[in-house]
């Protein structure tokens, strides 16, 4: 059995991940809505960023 | 004096706060008059946890000394309250065949990690920690 063909896209389950952590931890560590944004930006991209970069360092090595 | 009645105040508070944000994320601030935030975790949370339970995420308790990551993750997901002891009362439990079945796990010990946090920050806004 597989769930539904967009839940298994690796970036869509990467940006949604980020998103909604992101808005977690920007709500949680400020207390403005200005430095909320700005540090859910920083966090979605080093989120994404990271994940990318990560892949492709894992790239040469077969599985 | 004015200091130790209002701490009275604020950590009567503190017992239903923690408690409504374990079950619900995000309750535990609606109990605190902290609306925006409420939502925010609500939301956010909620649709880690759907989004991992519909990609098919393992559900099963699994406590015990024999295997201390599967009863970690388990301990991660309980985590999340409420919603985690109802899905998998109406019957889903996951499917290790799922080709999302490692996203739904990922998805769901977080949304529970992340309800830790929340209610570590509802404590610590009931007791005056926190504006």
């Amino acid at each position: 059995m597989t769930s539904h063909p967009l839940l298994a896209s690796h970036l869509l389950a990467l940006v949604t991940f980020s998103v909604l952590t992101s808005a977690v931890f920007a709500t949680l560590l400020r207390d403005d809505t200005p430095s909320r944004v700005r540090f859910g930006l920083m966090a979605f991209a080093a989120f994404v960023v990271s994940a990318i970069v990560v892949g492709w360092l894992m790239y040469p090595f077969p599985s | 004096m004015l200091r130790s009645v209002f701490l009275e105040a604020t950590s009567k508070r503190a017992l239903p706060a923690t408690l409504l944000a374990w079950l619900v994320p995000g309750a535990g601030h609606f109990y605190l008059r902290r609306p925006g935030k409420a939502v925010v975790f609500m939301v956010a949370i909620g649709a880690l946890f759907v989004l991992g339970v519909a990609m098919d995420s393992r559900l099963d308790v699994s406590l015990g000394l024999d295997d201390i990551l599967a009863s970690l993750f388990s301990v991660a997901q309980m985590a999340m309250g409420l919603p985690y002891f109802v899905a998998r009362m109406i019957g889903f439990q996951g499917d290790v065949k799922s080709v999302t079945f490692e996203y739904g796990n990922t998805f769901t010990a977080v949304a529970g990690l992340l309800n830790i946090l929340v209610v570590l920050d509802a404590y610590d806004t009931a007791v005056g920690r926190k504006p």
